[in-house]
């Protein structure tokens, strides 16, 4: 006891470098704590952007079509008839269910071409899936059977396109054949999700399944329910469902689509960040225990000519070093929960940080527009006993070699 | 039985490819209760005699036997141990902890030994405080405290723990003239009241008359072993 109460008088003895080094260890932990908030929320920000604009929450589609999505091949298609519709309405949290048939295609408007991805759509029941109702920046969605199209306002920008313009689209049918599609724009998108409004174009979808000679085929039918988190559980359950009427169907969730394990990479970069805060905590804490134990060499020398044992004078000096791991995780957590409060409320408006135009999107992270932290508690507490930890084992070594003195060197000669 | 026995103690330092015998064959006996003034000039080795019987420095050759021990039989921890229990120092430099309170540099040196609460031991501290002169000032940091205050805790620290041997490296050494005298009064009243065994160096010939027992020590040779008339054998 005596001897932590001695690390402790020494914690406070050299107050300017006590605080110097704890606010070292608390500015890494802010740091981190910012960090972590902010690839949250640009995570949750990306999830919904998937779910709101692209995947919904469940997709349901014949799971061969699926493994060769890529290519948006026209076959392993599904006829989408009212026992299917039933079951689907009938699910746990159902809100609405768009079907689509998704194409490629070249789009011309009269003297360039862009490849793009088309998609059939029945209009209504689109807008009841995905959140498009006020992202048009002209125009509006078309009604079926009308040859109307509506993309994405930079798209139409790239090929100098405007509303009441016409366009056509290359595409191959079923049987391998060219074909066009030509349709005059309805409205513009300019949405939050970088894929929508650079590379798809919207028509009903009675004139695409005539287009592609694929009768009333669809590629998938996306599904929008009550929030997220039904969505893995459900999907199971619908999945049994449908197979009862045919074995082709699959049920996919949004969480097992490519594009969120690539927003899953947000962990390697907080092991990063965290392996950085580990660095710098240790060499602020061995440099501190180093100028302490040189400071204090002879008091060092006279603790061991009281008989006290190498172990206990470590012990004063990792005890010393631990608290102010401690101070500095506690001031780090303070400061990382006053950011992370900002952080929430005002978003960060990555427009205006990296210049106007300027999209996340060039880095691959489908975000536009303002972004805001998220609060996550397991963090805090990761990175506050992280902080601690490596105070307390990075304390071990310098405190091992100064209790290594020579007692008679220590008193005699420093 | 001798409280200390120093047989042929020889102590080599090596200085790069130098030798520098710094003790060149001691023998010396020590009992109980004495109060023995070990006096030579700067470089005479009474640093070296007093870090190896201190168990703080082994010895190129030779035994030394404290207590019925030999040194040498002792590991690390066995030395640490019986410094602890049986030795108490005294520095030139007093080597206080600078953020310990004089109350609490006393405390520390017997929550060492002792296993009795706090509240128990406080009587012992306060007693020794009081005994070295430093009713009072029991509150104060080594750096509220002058020099001859700071050696009389660094006494009452070696002193409250009851060693069975206090060794005192010219204590006075850094104290002006009327200060030191009293420092040393000090430890010839706490060797009476106590019966505690001193060996205290210096290279003052004026600090030789408290002592009981002179040991006149030159280029690492004791080369005269006095006793005074006021040394009274039991
Ligand atoms: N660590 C050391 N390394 C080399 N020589 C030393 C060392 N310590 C003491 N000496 C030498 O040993 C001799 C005795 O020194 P010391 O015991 O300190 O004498 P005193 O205490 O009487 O002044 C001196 O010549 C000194 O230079
Ligand atoms: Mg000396």
């Amino acid at each position: 006891m005596f001897l932590t109460k001695l690390a402790f008088k020494n914690l406070i003895r050299h107050r300017n470098r006590t605080v110097v080094t704890a606010i070292i260890i608390a500015f890494a932990i802010f740091i981190f704590i910012l960090m972590d908030s902010m690839i949250g929320g640009m995570t949750e920000m990306s999830y919904n952007n998937i779910i709101d604009y692209e995947a919904g929450h469940l997709q349901l589609v014949n799971q061969k079509y699926w493994e060769a999505e890529e290519e948006l091949p026209l076959e392993n298609l599904m006829v989408v008839n009212q026992q299917v519709m039933t079951k689907t309405e009938n699910i746990q949290g159902y809100q609405a269910s768009s079907p689509e048939l998704n194409f490629s295609a070249r789009l011309n408007n009269g003297t360039n071409e862009l490849p793009v991805i088309g998609k059939g759509i029945i209009p209504n029941r689109l807008m009841q899936v995905f959140e498009l109702q006020d992202q048009f920046v002209v125009g509006e969605m078309f009604s079926p059977g009308e040859y109307k199209a509506v993309m994405g306002k930079r798209l139409a920008d790239l090929l100098k396109l405007d509303k009441g313009d016409y366009i056509t689209l290359l595409v191959k049918d079923k049987n391998e054949t060219f074909n066009t599609i030509d349709a005059e724009i309805a409205g513009l998108l300019h949405t939050g999700n970088p894929n929508i409004n650079n590379n798809i174009v919207y028509l009903p979808l009675d004139i695409v399944q005539q287009s592609l000679n694929v009768d009333n085929q669809v590629s998938k039918v996306i599904v929008r329910l009550e929030n997220k988190d039904l969505a893995l559980g459900v999907a199971n359950q619908l999945e049994n469902n449908l197979k009862a009427i045919n074995d082709n169907w699959s049920v996919y969730s949004w969480d097992e689509l490519e594009a969120v394990s690539v927003a899953g990479a947000k962990e390697m970069g907080n092991q990063m960040i965290l392996a950085i805060i580990l660095l710098i905590a240790a060499i602020a804490i061995i440099n501190t225990v180093i100028l302490a134990a040189l400071e204090r060499m002879k008091e060092i020398g006279m603790m061991k000519a009281m008989g006290l044992q190498r172990k206990e004078i470590i012990y004063t000096f990792v005890l010393e070093s631990t608290g102010i791991g401690i101070l500095g995780g506690i001031v780090g957590l303070i400061l990382g929960a006053f950011g992370v409060w900002i952080f929430t409320i005002y978003g960060i408006d990555f427009g205006t940080i990296m210049g106007s135009n300027i999209e996340m999107a060039s880095f691959g992270i489908p975000v536009i527009g303002k972004m805001y932290g998220v609060w996550n508690p397991e963090s805090f507490l990761l990175v506050f006993s992280f902080g601690v930890i490596v105070s307390f084992l990075s304390s071990i070594l310098p405190a091992y070699w100064a209790a290594s003195k020579d007692p008679v060197e220590a008193i005699y000669h420093s | 039985m001798a409280l200390l026995e120093l047989y042929n103690v020889k102590k080599i330092y090596q200085q790069g490819k130098i030798e520098v015998p710094a003790l060149r064959g001691i023998d010396l006996t020590v009992e109980k209760g004495e109060f023995t003034t070990v006096f030579g000039p700067s470089g005479s080795g009474k640093t070296t005699m007093l870090n190896m019987i201190g168990c703080l420095d082994k010895p190129t050759s030779g035994s030394i036997n404290f207590n019925g021990q030999e040194l040498e039989d002792l590991d690390k921890k066995g030395l640490a141990m019986l410094r602890r229990h049986n030795i108490g120092f005294i520095f030139q430099s007093y080597n206080l902890i600078p953020v310990l309170t004089a109350y609490e540099n006393v405390e520390f040196a017997i929550r060492l030994v002792d296993k009795h609460s706090k509240k128990e031991l406080r009587d012992k501290v306060m007693n020794i405080l009081a005994n070295v002169g430093l009713d009072g000032l029991e509150a104060r940091r080594p750096n509220e405290l002058s020099g001859g205050q700071k050696q009389r805790v660094a006494i009452a620290r070696a002193l409250v723990k009851e060693p069975k041997l206090v060794l005192a490296d010219e204590p006075s050494a850094n104290l002006d003239s009327k200060t030191s005298e009293e420092v040393l009064e000090l430890m010839v009243k706490m060797n009476e009241e106590l019966g505690t065994t001193f060996i205290f160096s210096t290279h003052d010939p004026q600090v030789m008359d408290y002592a009981h027992r002179m040991l006149e020590i030159r280029d690492g040779l004791i080369s005269e072993d006095k006793r005074g008339k006021s040394y009274v054998s039991d």
